[in-house]
C-alpha cells in the first residue's frame, strides 16, 4: 500500500516540478534551463518568510509573484531576442540559471537551509500511517492539473495559448498578439516553478543549486509529453512509478535516473513521446 | 603536387601563406608550452596544465556544436569515462609501462565504443536536434550515477587518488599537455579547412541537402561523435596522470555545460576562440576564486548570457571582423580551377524504364493524396507533372525521393524496389532532387556546394583543400551559362535567387544522377533565366540521356521542353500524353479553367 502511495505521490511531485517548464515550452517552444533556478528562487522565498516569523503559507504567493515578475524581465530581455535561435535560448537561460544560483549564494550563503514545514506529521489511510504532506502534494498537482485545464479551456487567453500551441503563425496572421500571450504564459510558467519551489522544501534540502537536480528530470518529463498536460500527468505516473519501484528493489542510485533513461528510450522509440495521449 | 600547373598563382600564394602562418603559430605555441615552465610560478604551471587538457575538450565540444550543429553536453562524460578508466586500471590492476600504455588505449577505445552508442542512439533518419541534445544530457547523468554506485571499484563520491601513473613532473606534465593541445588544434584546423571538414558546416547548413547529395549524415555524425569521445576520452587520460585524482564532478553535465561556456565565449566555430576561451577563463576562475569566488561565476555567467544574446559567434567573430576579409563580399574570379572530368557511369545501367511506379498511393490518414498512380520513365524523356495546387504533384516528388513515404503501391528505380528506403540511399541509385526553395548551403562557397555534391562519388581529403574543382561538363556548362563559373569562391548567400536555383541545379547534375526530379525550377526567376534552365533541361535529357521529370506550372514552358506530360488532379493520375494531346485536351481545359471535376 505504502508503495502504490509513493507512486502517486511521486508522480505528484514531478508533476508539480515539471508543469510550469510544460507550459512555457507547450506555448513558446523554448526550453527554460533556468527552471531549476525558479526552483530554488521559490524554495528561498520560503527561507525568507519563515526569516521574517511569517506563515509558511504565505511563502506560496509571494514564491509565484517573485516567479512571475522575474520571469516577465527575463521574457522580455533574454527568452525574446532568441525565439528564433532556440538553441542558443536554452544556453542563455542555462547562463541565466548560473547567474541566479551565485545571486542566491551571495545573498544566503551556500550553506543548507531550513525551512518551516508546510505541514507535518502522518494520517492513517489505506491501512497504512503515511506523510500528510505527501498527500497534500497529490492534492496540489490534482488542483494545478486542473487550473491549467480551465485556464487552457475556459479563458480567453487558455484559448489564445491553445491557438499558438497549434498553428503560430496562423495565429499571428488572425491578429492574436502572440508577443503578449508569450509574455503572460512564460510568467505564469515560472510563477509556478517558484511555487513548486516553495512545496518542495519539505522533501528536500534548501541550497543554492537544489534546482539543478531537478531541472533534467522535469526536461525529460517535458520532452516526452510535448505540449500536453495530460501527456505529463501520464508520463509522470509511469516514469514516477518505474523510479520509485526501481528505488524500492534495485538501488536508489539506478532510481536517480530511471526518469532520464527511460524518457529517452521513449524518444528514441517515438519522437512524438506521450503527446498523443 | 602533381597538378600544381593548374593552380592559379594567387590562390596558391594564398595557401602556402596560411600554411607557413599555420606552421609559425604552431611553433611559436609549441616554444610556449616547452619553455612556459621556466617563468611561472608553481600555481600557475598547476592550474594552466589543467586548462590546457579542459581546451582540448573545448575543441571537441567546438567541433560537434560550432561546426556540425549538434549541442551537446555529453563530452564532459567521455573525458571522465578516459580519466575513471586510467585511474581504475592504475588503482586496481598495478601501474607498470605495459599497464600506462593499456590505459591510454583503453582510455581512448572505451569512449570510442561509447561514443559510438551515443551517437547511433542519437541520429536516426528523422532524429531532431534536441533529442541529440537530450542524449547528451542524459548519458552523463547515468555515468556518473554508475560511478556513485560504483563502490570501492570507482571510489564512489570520493573519487579515486593515490594511484600512479606517468611519471612526469609538474613540468612535464605542463609540457605534456600543451604538446597535446597544440597537436589537437592543429589538427582541428587543418581538417576544419580541408575539403572533408567543409562537410561538417554542410550538415549544419542544410542537413535535408546533405541526404539529397547521397551523403549518409547519420552515420557521418555518428563517427564524428565516436572519434571526438576518443579524444575526450585521451583527454581523461592526461588528466588522470596529470592531477592524480578523478572525480564523479569530472564526469557531470555542469561540467559539460562548462564546456559549452567556454567555447561559446571563445567563439564557436573556430577552434582557437575555444582554445582561448577554454584556457583563459578556467585559469582566471582558478586565480580569482579565492578572492571573489561567486562573483567571478556570476561575472563570467552574465558575460554568457549576453554574449549568447548580441554576439552569438563569441569573441573570435569581432577578431575576424575586422581581420578577415573574402568571406561576405562577392569575389569575382577567384577559386579552385574548374576541370572537367569524363562522366564516370557510377550507376550501373539496366534494360526497362529508368522509374516505374504502379498503383503508388499515399494518404494522412482517411485523406488520400495520391491513388493509384501508375507510370513509366526511359532515359532521355522530360515529363512534366501539372496540376493545379493539391494535385499531389509535390507530394509525389517526396513519395519518389524516400522510401518511407508512401503508403502503398511499388516504385522501382533502375529495377529497384525503394520502399524503406532513406533519401542518400535513393540518390546512389542516380536520382538528383531539386527542390522548389533552392536547397543550398548558406554559408559556403559556391565551388564547397559543388565539391559536397562529389563528396558522395570521391571521398575527400581530411587534410588538403583541393585547389581544383572536378565536375562533369554537364555542370560546368550550366555554370558557364549561368555566370557562376565567375563566382565560385563567393559564398552562396550572397548569391541572388535565381543563382541559387542555377547553383543547385547544376549541383544535382553533378551528382551525375540518371534521373532529375525538379519542382518548380522556373518560379521566381525572370524569363532569360527561364530560358537558360530549359535550355539545360533540353539539352540533359535529348543529348546526354538522363531522364528528367518537372513540376511545373508555367504551361508555355512546359510545352516548350517537354517530350511527355503528366496531368494529375485531385490525387489521381488523370492524362498521360504527348505535349500536342495533353495540351489540346478537354480535361486540361476543364481543370485549369476551374471547371466541373473529372
Amino acid at each position: 500500500m505504502t508503495l502504490l502511495l509513493d507512486i502517486v505521490t511521486t508522480a505528484a511531485i514531478l508533476f508539480i516540478v515539471s508543469a510550469g517548464l510544460l507550459a512555457i515550452f507547450g506555448v513558446l517552444e523554448i526550453v527554460n534551463f533556468a527552471h531549476g533556478a525558479w526552483l530554488t528562487v521559490g524554495a528561498y522565498c520560503a527561507v525568507v518568510t519563515g526569516g521574517l516569523g511569517l506563515s509558511p503559507w504565505l511563502a506560496l504567493p509571494l514564491a509565484f509573484v517573485a516567479g512571475a515578475v522575474l520571469g516577465g524581465v527575463t521574457e522580455r530581455l533574454i527568452v525574446r531576442p532568441l525565439y528564433s535561435r532556440p538553441q542558443d535560448a536554452i544556453l542563455a537561460t542555462w547562463g541565466l540559471g548560473i547567474i541566479i544560483g551565485q545571486l542566491i549564494t551571495l545573498g544566503f550563503g551556500r550553506d543548507v537551509q531550513f525551512t518551516e514545514n508546510l505541514l507535518s506529521g502522518t494520517i492513517h489511510i489505506l491501512g497504512t500511517d503515511y506523510s500528510l504532506y505527501r498527500l497534500f502534494a497529490l492534492a496540489a498537482a490534482v488542483a494545478i492539473g486542473l487550473g491549467f485545464a480551465l485556464l487552457l479551456e475556459g479563458t480567453r487567453l487558455g484559448l489564445s495559448a491553445r491557438a499558438v500551441i497549434m498553428n503560430q503563425s496562423l495565429a499571428r496572421a488572425l491578429g492574436l498578439d502572440t508577443t503578449r500571450i508569450r509574455f503572460v504564459t512564460f510568467m505564469i510558467g515560472t510563477g509556478l516553478t517558484a511555487l513548486a519551489g516553495v512545496l518542495l522544501t519539505p522533501l528536500t534540502s534548501v541550497d543554492p543549486t537544489m534546482g539543478v537536480a531537478w531541472l533534467i528530470g522535469s526536461f525529460m518529463l517535458v520532452m516526452v509529453a510535448g505540449s500536453s498536460f495530460g501527456a505529463l500527468a501520464v508520463a509522470c505516473l509511469v516514469f514516477g512509478g518505474a523510479q520509485v519501484l526501481v528505488s524500492t528493489f534495485i538501488s536508489p542510485i539506478l532510481g536517480g535516473i530511471t526518469v532520464a533513461v527511460l524518457s529517452a528510450l521513449v524518444l528514441r522509440i517515438s519522437s512524438k513521446g506521450f503527446a498523443r495521449v | 603536387m602533381s597538378d600544381a600547373l593548374a593552380i592559379s598563382p594567387s590562390r596558391s600564394n594564398a595557401v602556402r601563406r596560411r600554411a607557413a602562418i599555420l606552421g609559425v603559430l604552431a611553433l611559436v605555441a609549441l616554444a610556449l608550452v616547452i619553455f612556459g615552465p621556466m617563468f611561472l610560478s608553481r600555481f600557475s604551471i598547476n592550474v594552466l596544465t589543467r586548462s590546457m587538457i579542459y581546451a582540448i575538450l573545448a575543441i571537441t565540444v567546438d567541433l560537434l556544436w560550432g561546426f556540425t550543429g549538434i549541442l551537446t553536453f555529453g563530452q564532459a562524460a567521455f573525458f571522465g569515462v578516459g580519466a575513471y578508466a586510467t585511474a581504475m586500471l592504475l588503482t586496481h590492476i598495478g601501474s607498470s609501462p605495459t599497464l600506462i600504455s593499456l590505459a591510454l588505449v583503453l582510455a581512448i577505445l572505451v569512449p570510442v565504443v561509447l561514443g559510438t552508442i551515443v551517437g547511433w542512439l542519437s541520429f536516426y533518419y528523422g532524429s531532431t536536434p534536441i533529442y541529440a541534445t537530450v542524449i547528451s544530457l542524459v548519458f552523463p547523468i547515468v555515468v556518473t550515477q554508475l560511478i556513485y554506485s560504483g563502490g570501492t571499484l570507482t571510489g564512489s563520491s570520493s573519487g579515486m587518488v593515490g594511484y600512479s601513473g606517468l611519471p612526469f613532473g609538474l613540468e612535464g606534465f605542463f609540457r605534456l599537455s600543451g604538446i597535446s593541445l597544440v597537436v589537437v588544434t592543429l589538427g582541428a584546423l587543418i581538417f576544419v579547412r580541408s575539403d572533408s571538414g567543409r562537410i561538417l558546416t554542410a550538415i549544419r547548413d542544410n542537413e535535408t541537402r546533405c541526404a539529397y547529395l547521397g551523403l549518409n549524415t547519420q552515420r557521418i555524425k555518428i563517427m564524428l561523435t565516436a572519434v571526438l569521445a576518443g579524444v575526450a576520452g585521451l583527454a581523461g587520460f592526461l588528466y588522470a596522470n596529470a592531477s592524480g585524482v578523478v572525480a564523479p564532478e569530472n564526469t557531470s553535465f555542469v561540467f559539460g555545460t562548462e564546456l559549452v561556456v567556454w567555447t561559446a565565449l571563445g567563439g564557436r566555430g573556430t577552434i582557437l576562440g575555444p582554445v582561448l576561451g577554454a584556457v583563459g577563463i578556467d585559469y582566471l576562475s582558478a586565480s580569482l576564486s579565492g578572492e571573489l569566488p561567486f562573483l567571478w561565476q556570476l561575472v563570467v555567467g552574465t558575460l554568457f548570457v549576453v554574449m549568447i544574446i548580441f554576439l552569438p559567434n563569441g569573441l573570435a567573430a569581432l577578431v575576424s571582423r575586422l581581420t578577415r576579409r573574402g568571406r561576405g563580399e562577392v569575389v569575382a574570379g577567384a577559386g579552385p580551377e574548374l576541370v572537367s572530368e569524363a562522366p564516370r557511369h557510377h550507376v550501373k545501367m539496366v534494360d526497362g524504364p529508368l522509374l516505374s511506379i504502379d498503383k503508388l498511393e499515399k494518404s494522412y490518414g482517411s485523406q488520400k493524396v495520391l491513388a493509384d498512380i501508375t507510370l513509366d520513365v526511359a532515359p532521355g524523356e522530360l515529363v512534366s507533372l501539372v496540376g493545379p495546387n493539391g494535385a499531389g504533384k509535390t507530394t509525389m516528388m517526396r513519395c519518389l525521393t524516400d522510401g518511407k513515404e508512401s503508403s502503398g503501391g511499388v516504385i522501382r528505380i533502375a529495377g529497384k524496389n525503394i520502399a524503406g528506403m532513406v533519401p542518400n540511399q535513393i540518390v546512389a541509385l542516380g536520382v538528383g532532387r531539386k527542390f522548389q526553395v533552392a536547397s543550398v548551403f548558406e554559408s559556403l562557397t559556391v565551388a564547397e556546394c559543388l565539391r559536397m555534391a562529389r563528396a558522395s562519388l570521391e571521398a575527400p581529403s581530411f587534410v588538403a583543400a583541393s585547389d581544383t574543382l572536378s565536375l562533369p561538363p554537364a555542370a560546368i556548362e550550366i555554370l558557364q551559362l549561368t555566370g557562376l563559373d565567375q563566382l565560385l569562391s563567393t559564398e552562396v548567400s550572397l548569391l541572388s535567387h535565381g543563382q541559387k536555383q542555377s547553383l543547385e541545379l547544376a549541383m544535382v547534375v553533378a551528382l551525375e544522377p540518371r534521373m532529375i526530379l525538379l519542382d518548380e525550377p522556373t518560379a521566381g526567376l525572370t524569363k532569360a533565366e527561364r530560358t537558360t534552365i530549359g535550355t539545360i533541361l533540353k539539352k540533359l535529357t535529348n543529348e546526354l540521356g538522363f531522364a528528367a521529370i518537372l513540376v511545373e506550372h508555367d504551361l508555355d514552358f512546359v510545352r516548350d521542353i517537354s517530350s511527355r506530360i503528366v496531368v494529375l488532379h485531385q490525387g489521381r493520375l488523370v492524362l498521360d500524353g504527348s505535349v500536342d494531346e495533353v495540351v489540346n485536351s478537354d480535361i486540361v481545359k476543364t481543370i485549369y479553367s476551374g471547371g466541373d471535376h473529372v
